[in-house]
């Protein structure tokens, strides 16, 4: 949100210029009237289905309710009680590392393959058609298919090993506490990576070709030219993918629910699984407790902010020193 | 973008690399053709063995090769999912639903869109990044209100309430990118326009809506993706299981026929036809949208 705030400002001056010239006539009314007209639908929109339910889940989010009667006020409890809930603390360190994890991959291969892709080869569309190809299926798809690669006795990956001579290494993946995370973090890669690295390419198509030229008649290697044109003229490009990679980290649902269902014994258990399951049954089996699931949502959603909020500070003084 | 990047971007490095016939430049072509080989065949590996296996017989899925035998490939598992699983059905609602979307997604966004990029009102930006805000939002933050709020309207369980709910939290981003886009058109069209006396709503609408196809394509494309793919909400807002569209299906079929592999594989892979199929055939469109969208702002 702040994002946008940052980046617009530098255009406020001729929009506040064409906007006094406009106010002179009628001409001018009447464009702002269509503008207000024009804009009203969407307004109504956010108001209905965006702002006012986010407003009540701050106010949910102060209350005990089982969808029951009517919600019971209990100032910060749900917050206090989160303080002193493993469940919650479990959920929120495996969200971190899931969220880490899946930004550094998902930024640093795209940005690789992007680099690399953009050298001009031979059936290039081709590498870019396929290797996105993942990114437009659905995580349930995603999920229901990689249940079946990560298989113990007939998937994909450990036949695949046992192919190479090393079916010592299968191992029942998504069942084994201390492997479903990596094998989650390596689906989210498959998927998102085509995504990322069309992002980053349409960012090197902008890069001025001289730049390398100057470069390279200074002699510089492809590494340093990566290191002192790609990455600072990308600089951009990749906060946004960065940003991207940590909002979709926070809120990761989809694929970890369709998957592991937050299992084993809740090894792969995150905010977005366990706020669901709290609300919505399945993982409480108990009546739902929409007040204490909305604290956790509130909980993913200061998450985002302080990342969209870090990313904007960190962005800006980039641009100071640059 | 298919041939320029060869063309534009990086056009003295290949040709060096031809010119001199380094052996250590030919070698770092070979290197980087590989990887890009060994990470396409990764992508598509899971891909293209879901369709194999959508076409063996049951009793050959969990043995054999990677190639089934081109005597034993059947369609079974596809007619079984399309009358076992009534698989047109929720076809067709997830086709009516996503349709709906998306007509009024893109209404909305290019109306809105044209208005911040062209027109100048108080309070403009403030109201700008205020809808814009909620691209940040979380939607596991809202789900649960939004549940208890459809539930109120009445609208839990229908299919209408599901559109709106879709349409209202996915138009501040095509909003976003019709902004973007509109604001490449040349604002003059716009002045001269009203010098010929022309009302508001007509200069939209005939100056520059049929200007506003290829950002509008754009729109199109990410929010028939995002529609047809979209499980959360309509897991949680639909329950009647004959109007459920594919991905909370398919979702249950996985937690049914778990073991029923073909059928599985042949129902995922009809899932994800109409969007391979949009996606190839509007790929550049695709990216036109991703430039506008993360490069430029």
């Amino acid at each position: 949100m702040a994002t946008a705030t940052a980046q617009r400002r530098p255009a406020a001056p001729p929009g506040r210029l064409a906007r006094r010239g406009g106010r002179r006539g009628g001409r001018g009314r009447s464009a702002a009237l269509a503008g207000y007209l024009f804009v009203l639908p969407v307004a109504a929109c956010f108001a209905v289905f965006v702002a006012y339910p986010f407003l009540r889940s701050m106010y949910l989010s102060l209350t005990r309710w089982s969808g029951f009667g009517d919600p019971e006020f209990i100032g910060l409890d749900n917050f206090d009680h989160l303080m002193s809930d493993p469940v919650f603390w479990d959920a929120l360190w495996t969200t971190l590392f899931f969220t880490l994890a899946c930004t550094v991959l998902q930024t640093v291969v795209p940005l690789l393959l992007a680099v690399l892709l953009n050298r001009g080869w031979r059936f290039g569309v081709v590498f870019r058609t396929v290797i996105f190809v993942p990114a437009v299926v659905s995580f349930v798809v995603t999920g229901s298919l990689w249940q079946m690669v990560y298989d113990p006795n007939f998937g994909l990956l450990n036949r695949f090993l046992d192919d190479l001579g090393l079916g010592s290494l299968a191992h029942p993946w998504l069942a084994d506490p201390s492997t479903v995370l990596p094998a989650l973090v390596l689906v989210s890669l498959w998927q998102a990576a085509g995504l990322y690295m069309l992002i980053f390419l349409a960012g090197l198509q902008g890069i001025d070709p001289a730049l390398y030229e100057a470069a390279r008649i200074d002699g510089a290697s492809p590494a340093r030219q990566f290191r002192h044109v790609t990455v600072p003229m990308l600089r951009n490009v990749i906060a946004v993918v960065v940003l991207l990679n940590v909002v979709n980290g926070f809120k990761t649902f989809d694929v970890i629910y369709v998957m592991t269902g937050g299992g084993p014994n809740r090894a792969s258990e995150v905010l977005g699984t366990y706020l669901y399951g709290l609300a919505f049954g399945s993982s409480a089996g108990a009546v739902p407790s929409f007040g204490y699931a909305t604290a956790i949502s509130m909980i993913v959603f200061v998450l985002c902010l302080v990342a969209t909020l870090v990313q904007v500070r960190v962005n800006r003084r980039a641009r100071d020193v640059f | 973008m298919s041939s320029s990047p060869r063309a534009a971007a990086a056009p003295a490095l290949p040709a060096q690399a031809r010119a001199r016939r380094r052996p250590r430049a030919l070698l770092g072509r070979a290197l980087g053709y590989l990887t890009l080989l060994v990470v396409a065949a990764g992508s598509a590996y899971p891909l293209v063995w879901m369709l194999l296996t959508s076409l063996r017989p049951r009793n050959t899925v969990f043995g054999g090769g990677f190639f089934p035998s081109p005597d034993e490939i059947t369609f079974d598992a596809y007619r079984e999912a399309w009358t076992g699983l009534d698989f047109p059905r929720h076809f067709l609602v997830t086709l009516v639903i996503t349709a709906v979307t998306v007509a009024g997604v893109v209404a909305l966004a290019t109306l809105s869109g044209y208005a911040f990029a062209h027109l100048e009102f108080r309070g403009k930006q403030v109201i700008y990044v205020t809808l814009l805000s909620s691209i940040m939002l979380p939607v596991t933050a809202i789900v649960i209100p939004l549940f208890l709020e459809l539930d109120t309207l009445g609208l839990l369980n229908s299919q209408g309430g599901l559109i709106m709910v879709y349409i209202g939290t996915s138009v501040p981003f095509a909003m976003f990118l019709m902004r973007a886009f509109f604001e490449t058109l040349p604002r003059e069209l716009v002045n001269a326009a009203r010098v010929d006396g022309a009302g508001e709503f007509a200069i939209f609408l005939r100056v520059m809506l049929p200007l506003a196809a290829p950002g509008a394509a754009t729109v199109v494309i990410f929010q028939f993706m995002n529609t047809w793919n979209e499980f959360l909400f309509a897991q949680t807002f639909l329950q009647q299981p004959e109007d459920l569209p594919l991905q909370p299906v398919l979702y249950s079929v996985v937690g049914q026929h778990s073991t029923d592999w073909p059928l599985l594989c042949a129902s995922l892979t009809m899932s994800i036809l109409p969007i391979v199929v949009v996606y190839v055939r509007m790929q550049r469109r695709f990216v036109a949208g991703l430039t506008l969208g993360a490069v430029k702002n």
